[in-house]
Parts: C-alpha cells; sequence; structure tokens
C-alpha cells in the first residue's frame, strides 16, 4: 500500500469524523435553543428523503414493491415483516419479468 | 444493547452485500485487504468509501478523492444533531464512539423504535452500530480478499431491502397529518434533485433542507402547533 493509499483512508477517516463531531455538537446547541423542534423534524425528513433517493428514476417493479412493502408498513408498523414482504414483491416481479 | 444487536441484523445482511462489492472494488485500485479493512473500520461510511476509491482510482488525486468522499457524508450532521436526546448522560468518549458507530440504517432503526418507546435509546443504538460496523468492516475485507466469486445476489432483490427498510421506518416516524406536507416537500424534492442528475447523497441533504423550510413556514404561519 503506498503513502497515497495511506493518505486517502487518513483523510477520509478524519473528516468524516468531524462531520460527526459537528453534529453532535449542533445538536445540543440546536436542542437548547428556541429551534430545538428541528431536531423532531429530522429523522422523518431524512428517513423519507432516503426512501425518496433511492425510489427515483427507478423502474415500475420497483415502485410498486415500494406500494407492498409501504402497505405492509402501515399495517404491521414492522421493519422485518416490511423487508420480507417488500423484497418477495420485488423478486416475484422480476421473476415474472415486469 | 443485545435487543439493538439483533434487531439490526436483517439490516446487516444487505449491508454485507454492498460491503463485498466495495471490497472488491478498493482491492482493485491497489489497497490489500487489510487497508481496505482500516478504511472501513476507520472511516465507517459505505457511499464515501466507495466514492473516495472510484475518484481515487480515476484521478489518483488524494484530498481531492478524500473530500468527495467526505463532502458525500454531509448528512450526517443533521443525523448525528438529532441523537442529542438520545446520547445526554453519557461520557464524551461514549458519545464519540456512539457517533462513530452510527450509519444510516441504525440510526433510523434506532429513530424509528424510539418513536414507539422511550425505552430505546443509547444502549440500543450502540449495540446495532457495532453490529454494522462489524459486518461492514468484515464484509470489505472478503470482498478485497475472495474477490468475483460470488452471483451477483441484487437479481435476488437484496438491493431492495434497504428502501423496504426505510419505509417500515418511515412509518414508525409518522406523527400524521401534520407531518404531511413537510414529508411530500422532501421526498418531492430529493427525486427532483436525482432526476436533474444531482448525487443521491446530496440530493438527500437538499430534500431534507427544503422539508425544513416547509415544516418552518408551516409553524410560521400557524398551521402546526408548536
Amino acid at each position: 500500500m503506498t503513502g497515497a493509499h495511506w493518505a486517502v483512508i487518513g483523510i477520509l477517516a478524519l473528516a468524516a469524523f468531524s462531520i460527526r463531531v459537528l453534529g453532535l455538537v449542533a445538536g445540543g446547541r440546536i436542542r437548547a435553543s428556541r429551534h430545538a423542534w428541528v431536531l423532531d423534524e429530522l429523522p422523518g425528513l431524512i428517513v423519507i428523503s432516503l426512501v425518496a433517493a433511492s425510489l427515483a428514476g427507478q423502474p415500475l417493479q420497483t415502485w410498486i414493491a415500494a406500494g407492498a412493502a409501504l402497505g405492509t408498513a402501515a399495517v404491521t408498523n414492522h421493519v422485518i415483516a416490511t423487508m420480507v414482504v417488500g423484497v418477495m414483491a420485488f423478486a416475484g416481479l422480476a421473476a415474472i419479468g415486469l | 444493547m443485545k435487543h439493538g444487536a439483533i434487531a439490526i441484523l436483517p439490516l446487516a445482511l444487505g449491508a454485507a452485500i454492498y460491503g463485498f462489492a466495495f471490497g472488491l472494488l478498493a482491492a482493485q485500485v491497489g489497497f490489500p485487504w487489510w487497508g481496505v479493512g482500516l478504511m472501513s473500520a476507520a472511516v465507517h461510511a459505505g457511499s464515501s468509501q466507495i466514492v473516495a476509491v472510484e475518484q481515487f482510482a480515476s484521478t489518483q488525486t488524494v484530498i481531492g478523492a478524500a473530500l468527495a468522499g467526505a463532502a458525500l457524508n454531509l448528512r450526517y450532521i443533521g443525523i448525528v444533531a438529532t441523537l442529542s436526546d438520545v446520547l445526554a448522560g453519557l461520557t464524551l468518549r461514549t458519545k464519540l464512539l456512539a457517533i462513530h458507530i452510527t450509519g444510516d440504517e441504525n440510526w433510523a432503526l434506532t429513530m424509528a423504535e424510539r418513536a414507539k418507546s422511550r425505552d430505546v435509546g443509547a444502549a440500543f443504538l450502540m449495540g446495532s452500530g457495532l453490529v454494522m460496523i462489524t459486518v461492514w468492516t468484515a464484509s470489505t475485507i472478503a470482498g478485497a480478499a475472495i474477490g468475483a466469486v460470488l452471483p451477483n445476489l441484487e437479481r435476488f432483490g437484496l438491493s431492495f431491502a434497504f428502501t423496504a427498510a426505510f419505509i417500515a421506518m418511515a412509518r414508525g416516524l409518522w406523527r400524521g397529518r401534520p407531518q404531511m406536507f413537510p414529508w411530500l416537500v422532501a421526498s418531492t424534492a430529493t427525486i427532483a434533485a436525482v432526476s436533474l442528475g444531482v448525487p443521491k447523497a446530496y440530493a438527500i441533504v437538499a430534500g431534507t433542507a427544503c422539508g425544513l423550510a416547509m415544516s418552518f413556514f408551516l409553524r410560521r404561519t400557524g398551521r402546526v402547533l408548536a
């Protein structure tokens, strides 16, 4: 492993951890401020954005499977049940060539 | 801690597939298996590692590759900020360990489970985080060491497992109609950004910011009780 490989690892590790520490400091300050509501809103907004990013530009098969997963989540509110139904729907649609 | 470690196992399986693929990629650009493992344990940010290694392979520039990868992780400012309540009362050293082992999956699972029960807290986060970082590191090492001997597991739908899991977590975080417009704005903005060619990691940050702006607007206009 060359010095450049070591440098990529070191700089990336330092930068990634610094970002997390920045979040830790920001969280404490926001929690103590009048904008504490932001911390209640952020989790849902980040998660729904993660979902949207993974669905953007995907074929119909993925959207239908996401619909099946959403229906399961709405009924069960259970992560593993939703994953099982979602993956089975995705694989089933792929198998029939949709 | 055990509760979190067990609950995260299905998600860890999905992470292992991406970890294996990343290890393979990193090995192809000259990282030895132990270097891949070192990076995974020290950085613990899948998308950042992938982008940094890709950039390094194509440009051979160290600073540019590392910063491009790190920039993809900016959403962690918001993610870690939301943990201030969960981590309250822990020592600084434990907090630093907790934020290092926090990833998208175990953070979202912790927040979703905490929405159901306030008993879920730092122990759940750390138990699930330790499993995730262990599986991630081990799978990247395996990818670098073993190479392309496994079939393409994505065709079995395992890549969709993450999406399904995040849908379930979103359901767990849903508190009712006041969230409807901010969530709609966040998801629409994210999809629009991705459609315009913005990398997904930045689109997530942009979508979240737009949703937050909508929440702020609704509060200012008195349409949501503070």
